[in-house]
């Protein structure tokens, strides 16, 4: 063991040389340390967002097979002149049941849409909704859009943050069966209405009786959902959320027990695919699923980005350091030819002579995996926070485009996933962009494992850059080396 | 006991050798003084006899064995302790520092202990606390005194020192020389020390010179040991 004691005499006699090459080694564990742990960040980011992001399928009636019914039962008629009439069949709760029992379903929420015209108030009217137009499930128009939801935090307008409770409360499933409902601030404060007040309206279907309705809570949409109103849409501020129960009412007996989108949500987004391919055995071609794993896609391509970035930080810095450090370790020993020279002089082993640089070289490593471990959720964590910042950009604007290409959807239908009526499809795009920055924010954390990778890989670069400056000179007879 | 038989070294060409066909003996317990013009060829002899080169053609043997195959490594490990012009020694270490090392790598009788290794430079005239600074803060003297006690505390029966009071002043010169005797007549070691200095040589029990591309006993220290053929 001599050659361990040869090793710790000449770091210790060496201090200034010792000190640069920790300094150098220390650096460039540094920076591979950051990327390790960017690219760890990354990967547990995109797990996480697996299980946290969400993905949902949202069940609704099959417009295409509607419209093809509507198209043959207008040509079996013989009456080619008469206006169709397209029949949307509403989703039955019990269908909804049977789904919501299948493996990985965490939950659902019902979106039941209707009109009404106010009667005890004054619907906010804008010079582009003085009529309402039809919504989906066949409701007539009126002034006022009802919302029927299980409950408006599993809303898409409230869970994307387009709308919120300022006054009173929000919907719950204890809701149901219940008159509750929740009213924009501006429709209260136009008409003087505040929580605990009572409202009437008449239904514009079915029996078209007057309903009273309690106001228990009052939201603000966010002032871009006026601005996004398609043309002939009611005023946002008109949309009533009500229990999906009390919209069935206000359409009328035939949809009581049904809605006209149930959106479910699913446990795992891997899973997804798997839930819908279940879930279709459970319904007739008269429903539609469509899948909604947005966020989870689009925290997944974001932190894809930094996964790469990171993965070419390491790359390029190990390759680097590798060459760095290797230049600096075959120098040193180089320059250490005439010690070799004695010690082969002594008899002594050519892998003892390797195994001190190797002795010196490692404690150098400890030192400097110790400065990257001390300093890498620092480094990293700035590091990441600037990919990360250019990875949410380009994501943006990846939805920017999306929303862009989704506004020619006609006007008051509600985009795949829900939403009061009137709001333009995309809006869920923008908030889902939001939320997908929100998720990419990464959590740069030493691991146990990213120390065991990065002292690997300093073992490795070490060893090659001994061999490689030793193997010349040992090779050699003693005498040359101390004559040269 | 350390013999070379029909020993040839060139450099590069066969017909420009240093020597050939060299048959030399050397026995234990004397000294021996290899002189010669520079360039002529004798450190390149110490070299081989040190095992650290190999001949071109010819076998060396200690103690009958052929060093080839005993292994170069473990013969200069056990059999040959080699003291240089320059020193050689560790620059990052002590004088105790050097000896301990010189006796755990040739795994001597008295390796890692200090008493010893300390007692033998204390006999080489240096202070507790020369023999506890770096060598590089001795003398140009005392640091090859270091060098020579290394070879003391080393079991190897050969001794062989290349120019060894090159450095050295007069003084200082006829000082190494006397511990390179003392070697050779109370240990009992071979010692050949290749000089250029008609004073070193003359201290020694056999004198070899290298001449014309050959070897002469100058002065042998007994008849036996007069060249060969």
């Amino acid at each position: 063991m001599n050659f361990m004691k040869r090793a710790w005499l000449n770091l210790i006699a060496k201090k200034g040389r010792s000190l640069l090459l920790i300094l150098v080694t220390g650096a460039i564990m540094l920076f591979v340390m950051a990327g390790l742990l960017i690219k760890s960040a990354a990967s547990q980011a995109v797990a996480s967002a697996k299980n946290s992001v969400g993905a949902t399928i949202t069940l609704t009636a099959n417009r295409q097979a509607a419209f093809k019914k509507m198209r043959s039962s207008n040509a079996s008629s013989g009456q080619p002149g008469k206006r169709p009439s397209l029949s949307l069949d509403p989703v039955k709760l019990s269908t909804v049941k049977q789904i919501a029992r299948l493996k990985n379903v965490a939950g659902y929420t019902t979106t039941v849409s209707a009109a009404a015209n106010a009667k005890s108030f004054e619907a906010i009217s804008t010079s582009s909704s003085a009529q309402g137009p039809a919504g989906p499930g066949g409701a007539s128009s009126g002034d006022i859009t009802i919302s029927g939801v299980s409950s408006t935090s599993g809303s898409t307008s409230f869970a994307a943050g387009k709308a919120k409770i300022t006054k009173g409360r929000g919907l719950k499933t204890s809701d149901r069966g219940t008159n509750n409902v929740v009213i924009e601030s501006e429709l209260a404060t136009q008409n003087s209405l505040k929580v605990g007040d009572t409202i009437t309206v008449k239904a514009t279907s079915g029996t078209k009786k007057t309903h009273s309705l309690k106001i228990v809570g009052i939201y603000q949409a966010a002032s871009t959902a006026a601005a996004s109103m398609g043309p002939g849409a009611s005023d946002p501020a008109n949309t009533i959320f009500t229990s999906d129960t009390l919209a069935n009412t206000l359409k009328g007996s035939k949809y009581k027990d049904t809605a006209d989108s149930v959106v479910f949500t699913v446990s795992a987004p891997s899973k997804v695919a798997a839930v819908k391919k279940q879930a279709a055995k459970l319904i007739s071609s008269k429903y539609s699923l469509s899948l909604d794993d947005q966020n989870y896609q689009m925290v997944k391509s974001s932190m894809g980005s930094v996964t790469s970035f990171a993965d070419k930080v390491v790359w390029l810095v190990a390759i680097a350091g590798t060459i760095i450090l290797a230049l600096i370790v075959i120098l040193m020993i180089r320059e250490r030819r005439y010690e070799i020279g004695i010690l082969m002089a002594m008899g002594e082993s050519r892998f003892k002579i390797i195994a001190q640089f190797f002795v010196e070289l490692f404690a150098v490593l400890l030192v400097g995996v110790g400065i990257a471990t001390a300093g890498g959720s620092y480094v990293g964590g700035k590091l990441a926070d600037q990919v990360v910042a250019s990875a949410a950009t380009n994501t943006s604007q990846t939805a920017g485009q999306v929303l862009g290409s989704k506004t020619g959807g006609p006007a008051g239908q509600a985009p795949s996933g829900g939403g009061p009526s009137g709001q333009m499809p995309g809006a869920a795009d923008a908030a889902r962009a939001t939320q997908a920055k929100q998720q990419a924010k990464l959590t740069v954390k030493v691991t146990a494992k990213a120390v065991a990778i990065l002292f690997g890989l300093g073992l490795a670069i070490i060893l090659l850059a001994i061999l490689a400056a030793a193997a010349g000179i040992l090779r050699l007879q003693p005498k040359l080396i101390l004559i040269q | 006991m350390l013999e070379t038989e029909n020993l040839t070294y060139w450099y590069t060409n066969q017909a420009d050798y240093l020597f050939q066909g060299e048959h030399l003996q050397f026995e234990p317990g004397h000294s021996y003084a290899i002189v010669g013009q520079s360039g002529s060829g004798k450190t390149t002899m110490v070299s081989l006899l040190a095992g650290l080169d190999t001949p071109k053609a010819g076998t060396i043997r200690i103690d009958g064995q052929d060093i080839a195959q005993i292994g170069l490594a473990h013969y200069r490990r056990r059999k040959v302790s080699v003291v240089f012009q320059a020193f050689n020694l560790f620059t990052y270490m002590s004088a105790l520092e050097n000896l301990m090392t010189a006796m755990a790598i040739t795994k001597a009788a008295h390796a890692g202990d200090q008493a010893f290794a300390q007692a033998m430079l204390q006999r080489l005239g240096l202070t507790d606390e020369q023999m506890r600074q770096n060598v590089q803060r001795l003398s140009g003297g005392q640091q090859q005194r270091v060098a020579i006690a290394r070879t003391m505390v080393c079991d190897a029966p050969l001794v062989v020192a290349d120019e060894p009071t090159g450095n050295l002043d007069e003084a200082n010169t006829d000082e190494v020389i006397a511990l390179f005797n003392q070697i050779a007549h109370e240990q009992g070691k071979c010692v050949i020390i290749v000089t250029h200095e008609p004073s070193v040589a003359a201290q020694c029990d056999g004198v070899l010179r290298l001449a014309h591309r050959t070897f002469t006993w100058e002065k042998t220290p007994a008849p036996q040991l007069a060249k060969k053929g």
